[in-house]
């Protein structure tokens, strides 16, 4: 039986870019900082705004003080009361406690606002450091983690700390203060209340902790269900079309029904748990508070306190219930803020960049491009004393590549690209096409041999030189979300209106998007215009021209784009590449045509180059692949 | 009389009635609850007046027991109404799921135009939620009631005076309370879509990560989001100091209240009218009162969610249907003969065109519009604004489009791949995971490669776990059965089945997104032949795929729909070069015939559409 060798496998599909969510045995995700850490991280951001963090607590500890003056004075009127003082007495302490009261209200107004500006700054400033690293993480390392680890990251992650810092931050801060200084407000009446009080305290720490062992995986597990339920519906809906061609409506109904269902079975596991656990703080609540009514009765019979004093001690008590069932319920939101913490601060720490060779910092600086003149380095570039291309000239000596050890993809290949040739690559899928083209946009490194770009090994360039040396415009459209222009811009942040529109004519799209809503204002992307896929190819090669690199590397680009939007791209496509150094992975074969010459790619071996004319001469893959693909374009008039 | 067409309130309605024991039993617990928790500041009173204020230990044993069969009651209701109110708002919730996508996902369509899918999905997901949750509002409503009540009565049997005072004084307390925090709200909602824009630009750029490295673009993209971060954070300061502010004041204006109602009650308890524990179960209401009040505000907010969501589920619910089904029958074995009479409809003008049984023909147009209009009405995503595509003889139009459907199959070029394995993706008839009681080896010669080739690749996954076992197991049966077999053979899907680490039992997640688009495109051709309908319409199948392979694929279409109607909409010169008869459409006709050969010679616009 043919034994299909697992090699061939993985090498084609590693070769046609495609991640199989089975096989999740390689894949390394990113690192989750350490509790330590983390804690180590929100120390350092808190030390940043040491002065703001000690007023906003002592406000808010002043604001939570001044409302426990309000049960003694509500005791002193009890014991005017009892006393059988004159009615008219009652005024001083009702007089105090409007005082109490509007003191009260502007120090936690002060305090929440100023706790909130802690929270929020510092949340700011670790939202924009984990993007500013999570987009400088090298490519490798995001698809060995799976794209949706990082993505997961960025809108989960971000947001459940958000609102924890938010919603529950806030909360918590003023429940604890609460629940401290009623405590001490119970000990200053008389420390017996406080230690009846503290009756209740085993019942709320095995309630906790009941509540905690089952919170945790159980809303884990709804949070996956409910994920699940969500893209099944999108899959479901955005298939829809799909669906009712080919009658798949009850297979489809009966998917989503038992997703949406195993969602709701959890959601009310989650309600059984949440309500046991406040059902089961009600028997603390009881046992709390009948032990300061007992106090207040025992100690009111033996004269050592006043009725007033037992009166204030069970309100105190009573108003303790809102904020322990707060408390102790956000216990469970702070840990999941904690997690989602841990795994922000896992990439920020991340180091910035792979650290370059120590070696070959030496040459010194090399003319800057002898090619193109590009004297506008980019705005926040490093000091360009490193190592720079000296022409667009591409060298691959002696790659050879493999995504799993053993299974080499790529063997002993020889490339050279001439300074402004464009070169296409040719072959089967599976053939190696594409890692060649990551390796050279220097997505991946080599596993053995050197690609030299201009003169220098791109292993020993500095990754900002890297990038504006070579672009990879891949098959993968993105439009990004936002005025059109905004897009554009992105690959060339200083341009003016008039050099985009200029750009646009250039790659042939000026007509379409001058006739979209608001031309080139038109908000695109998730949420806004929707453009087809010629158009968003389009936008990259305008991004393409913008961002003005020596050397373009255009792997598929066209390739989904059907048979007319292909041909516009094309045109698109030698607009664009006029005057670059140019690696097509061409599937159309009239892009090899137009090429200055061809590369045959074989099982990761080039088994032949040339120019178009004298490959079809070779009798070889080449012509094979001619032949199949010219001849029912055979124009018998030309 | 109303059409059956759901509006917003009927929508809302339903989805109370069909819950309706459980909305009930949950009402009558939740009154329960409320009123036993009015109960503990009365009780409080009850205690210091009659046992701590007198030293009686009979009366503190007595109350306390009071105390201790309340606290019962009141966990005891408060769990159960919460989980059968949750039960109600959870169920409704999922049926107005189910009723969302069978909407959708009808034969007459309609329900999506102009909603994208995220939006739809919005709509099933959090937009039955909320209608749901006014499952929860009603007995929310019912205990605040309840303890309103409880407290009213004991409030006025206290004092009549303070009773009012705290009954009338409470209203508009919550009045400034409300005021106070509209503009709040709204702020907060400008504050929250900020937030989300700017969480939302964070996940569009990690999205595009490799596109904006392909470009070097990361530190022009890393300045954009922070200033977009920087933006968010002072719209959230702004709010968060309006927040402060409000609860600063509500404190305040609530700790008055309570001041006045001490003032009024220790005179009167001073002057003898009341007692000790009537002043204390006074302030003790007053501030307990503030409860139920509030989650009257929380009911009716939840109450207008319900409605304004209710209303987008009944838009989608009554989207009127794109095509309107007629009560003609096919014959039970359509020949599959197409004709398209004076058809017109978007760009097309008047075409007129025949398809014979068995024929393989292929359509050019240079107009990417005319292809979509004429697939839309071959397909029957809508009725043609005039003229008519009839099957044998009879216009789509007076079929069931479900009908329609099972004669003409047509794959549209962006056609979606489904969650679940490579093989349950092409052998649709065939459930995941599949055991129809096929006996393995009864496949063609020709697929005999393929059957040994697949079964061994997949071994490697039995080890790896049961389910995949399943899978290999159901694959063997299919494959054996030959038609899917024969098909992926035919769009070279097999090829694509070899290169995946667990062959034809390889999972594709995120509709198809782990293969690469050549790797897509051959699944769903393969599907699409493995339906083996009467009538198979192939919109450009192979835009992605190499020519060498394209050629083996056209050849393999060619053969396999041999004897069946294939109609292809295509400009790829592969395909067009296996047709039998090739339709040049331009300007909306049909404006030139014949082999690709002789169009290629003939007629110019064929060329410079066809040959670039």
């Amino acid at each position: 039986m043919p034994n299909d060798p697992p090699l061939s496998s993985e090498a084609a599909s590693a070769e046609a870019g495609a991640v199989d969510a089975g096989s999740v045995a390689g894949r390394e995700l990113l690192p989750t900082a350490t509790t330590a850490r983390t804690r180590a991280v929100v120390r350092g951001l808190l030390r940043e705004r040491r002065g703001q963090a000690v007023v906003a607590f002592a406000v808010l500890i002043a604001a939570t003080a001044s409302g426990l003056v309000t049960a003694p004075l509500l005791g002193q009127i009890v014991d005017l009361v009892r006393g059988r003082a004159d009615p008219a007495a009652v005024t001083t302490p009702v007089v105090l406690l409007v005082v109490v009261a509007i003191v009260q209200g502007v120090l936690t107004a002060v305090g929440v606002s100023l706790v909130a500006r802690l929270g929020e700054s510092m949340l700011a400033s670790l939202r924009e450091r984990f993007v500013e690293r999570a987009l400088s993480l090298p490519l490798q390392q995001v698809e060995g983690a799976g794209s949706g680890d990082l993505t997961a990251r960025v809108t989960g992650d971000v947001s459940t700390v958000s609102e924890a810092v938010r919603e529950a931050l806030p909360e918590l801060a003023r429940s604890a203060l609460t629940i401290g200084l009623t405590l001490v407000g119970l000990t200053v009446l008389d420390w017996r209340f406080l230690v009846v009080a503290l009756l209740a305290v085993p019942v709320q720490f095995l309630t906790v902790r009941w509540y905690l062992r089952r919170a945790m995986p159980l809303y884990a597990a709804e949070r996956v269900a409910v994920g699940a339920q969500q893209q099944q519906l999108l899959d479901t809906v955005g298939g829809a079309a799909t669906v009712r061609a080919f009658r798949l409506k009850e297979d489809h109904v009966e998917r989503v029904t038992s997703r949406s269902w195993a969602a709701v079975e959890l959601a009310l596991r989650a309600v059984r748990l949440m309500t046991g656990f406040f059902g089961r703080l009600n028997v603390a609540e009881f046992i709390g508070l009948s032990a300061v009514l007992v106090a207040g009765f025992v100690l009111v019979r033996g004269d050592v306190v006043t009725l007033g004093t037992a009166t204030a001690a069970a309100l105190y008590f009573h108003n303790l219930f809102g904020p322990i069932n707060t408390a102790l319920f956000l216990i469970d939101e702070a840990q999941v803020a904690a997690a989602g913490l841990a795994r922000l601060v896992g990439v920020t720490d991340l180091p910035t960049t792979q650290p370059a060779p120590a070696n070959d910092r030496t040459r010194p600086g090399a003319p800057p491009s002898a090619n193109r003149s590009r004297e506008t380095p980019s705005a926040n570039g490093s000091p360009t004393g490193g190592l720079v291309p000296v022409d667009a000239s591409v060298r691959v000596h002696g790659v050879g590549f493999a995504y799993a050890a053993g299974h080499d993809v790529l063997n002993e290949v020889e490339l050279a690209i001439e300074a402004g040739e464009t070169v296409a690559l040719v072959g089967a899928s599976g053939a190696g096409k594409s890692t060649i083209a990551k390796l050279v946009a220097g997505v991946h490194r080599p596993t053995t041999g050197a690609i030299v770009l201009g003169g220098a090994d791109a292993a020993e360039l500095a990754p900002e030189t890297l990038r504006r040396t070579v672009a990879l415009i891949t098959q993968e459209v993105h439009v990004f979300a936002g005025p059109l222009a905004d897009d554009l811009r992105l690959a060339r942040p200083d341009a003016t209106d008039e050099h985009l529109r200029a750009v646009l004519d250039r790659v042939g799209a000026l007509a379409w998007v001058d006739a979209l809503p608001d031309g080139m204002a038109t908000v695109v992307g998730d949420g806004g215009h929707r453009l087809t896929v010629t158009q968003a190819q389009h936008l990259a090669l305008a991004r393409l021209v913008l961002a003005d690199p020596p050397v373009a590397i255009l792997d598929e680009a066209t390739a989904d784009a059907g048979s007319a939007g292909a041909r516009t791209l094309e045109t698109a496509t030698a607009a664009a590449l006029a005057g670059r150094t140019a690696l097509i992975v061409a599937h159309r074969l009239t892009q090899a045509a137009t090429a200055d010459r061809v590369i045959v790619l074989e099982a990761g071996r080039v088994t032949e180059t040339g120019t178009h004319d004298t490959l079809l001469t070779t009798d070889g893959h080449y012509a094979t692949l001619w032949a199949a693909w010219s001849a029912p374009r055979h124009d018998p008039v030309a | 009389m109303r059409s059956d067409a759901p509006s917003g309130l009927r929508v809302l309605g339903r989805s109370i009635a069909g819950q309706r024991w459980l909305v009930a039993g949950s009402s009558l617990l939740a009154g329960a609850h409320q009123a036993s928790e009015a109960m503990v500041p009365v009780l409080i009173g009850v205690i210091i007046d009659e046992a701590v204020s007198t030293g009686s230990t009979d009366a503190l044993l007595r109350w306390i027991a009071v105390l201790a069969g309340v606290f019962t009651v009141l966990s005891v209701c408060y769990r159960s109404s919460a989980r059968l109110g949750e039960r109600a708002v959870e169920r409704a919730a999922h049926r107005l799921r189910i009723e969302l996508t069978e909407r959708i996902l009808d034969p007459r369509g309609g329900a999506e135009s102009g909603r994208l899918p995220g939006a739809l999905v919005n709509i099933a997901t959090d937009d039955a939620k909320r209608v749901g949750t006014v499952n929860m509002a009603l007995p929310a409503t019912v205990s605040a009631l309840a303890a309103v009540l409880v407290s009213a009565v004991a409030l006025l049997n206290v004092s009549v005076p303070l009773g009012l005072l705290v009954l009338l004084g409470i209203p508009p307390l919550l009045g400034v309370a409300h005021l106070l925090g509209k503009p709040l709200e709204r702020r907060s909602e400008v504050e929250q879509d900020r937030a989300a824009h700017a969480s939302g630009v964070a996940a569009d750029l990690v999205a595009g990560l490799r596109v904006l490295k392909g470009i070097g673009a990361e530190s022009a993209a890393i300045g954009r989001y922070r200033q977009i971060s920087q933006e968010s954070l002072s719209a959230t300061l702004r709010a968060a100091g309006a927040r402060g502010w409000h609860d600063g004041i509500m404190l305040a204006a609530t700790g008055i209240f309570i001041a006045v109602v001490a003032l009024v009650g220790g005179r009167l308890a001073a002057a003898g009218d009341i007692g000790i524990g009537g002043l204390v179960t006074a302030v003790g209401l007053a501030l307990f009162l503030l409860t139920p009040l509030s989650i009257f505000a929380w009911a009716n907010r939840m109450l207008a969610q319900g409605r304004a969501s209710a209303g987008r589920i009944a838009s989608v619910l009554a989207a009127p249907p794109a095509v309107v089904p007629g009560g003609d029958r096919l014959p039970a074995a359509p020949r599959g003969r197409v004709r398209l009479r004076d058809l017109s409809h978007g760009t097309l003008r008047g075409v007129n065109a025949e398809f014979a049984p068995g024929e393989l023909t292929a359509v050019v147009t240079p107009d990417p519009a005319a292809a979509t209009d004429l697939l839309a009405c071959l397909g029957r995503h809508v009725d043609p604004a005039a003229g008519s595509v009839e099957l044998d003889g009879v216009p789509l139009s007076r079929l069931d489009p479900g009908e329609a459907h099972t004669a003409i199959l047509v794959a549209a070029h962006d056609a979606a791949l489904f969650e679940g394995t490579l093989l349950s993706n092409i052998a649709l008839t065939t459930p995941d995971p599949p055991l129809n009681g096929t006996s393995p080896g009864s496949g063609g010669a020709a697929s005999g490669g393929v059957v040994a080739s697949e079964a061994v690749v997949a071994s490697e996954a039995v080890v790896a776990s049961e389910v995949a076992l399943e899978t290999v197991v159901a694959s063997e049966a299919v494959v054996a059965s030959g038609t899917a077999a024969r098909a992926m053979a035919a769009a070279s899907a097999d090829e694509v089945a070899r290169a995946l680490p667990h062959g034809a039992g390889t999972v594709i997640s995120e509709r198809g997104r782990s293969l690469s688009g050549g790797q897509r495109q051959r699944v769903a051709l393969a599907r699409a032949l493995a339906v083996d309908p009467p009538v198979l319409v192939l919109h450009d199948p192979t835009t992605a795929v190499d020519p060498v392979t394209e050629a083996r694929i056209a050849t393999g279409v060619r053969e396999l729909r041999r004897g069946r109607t294939t109609i292809m909409v295509t400009a790829s010169p592969a395909l067009l070069a296996v047709a039998d008869r090739v339709l040049m459409l331009s300007e909306g006709t049909v404006t030139a015939q014949g082999s690709h050969t002789d169009l290629v010679r003939d007629d110019e616009t064929y060329r410079s559409t066809v040959l670039a």
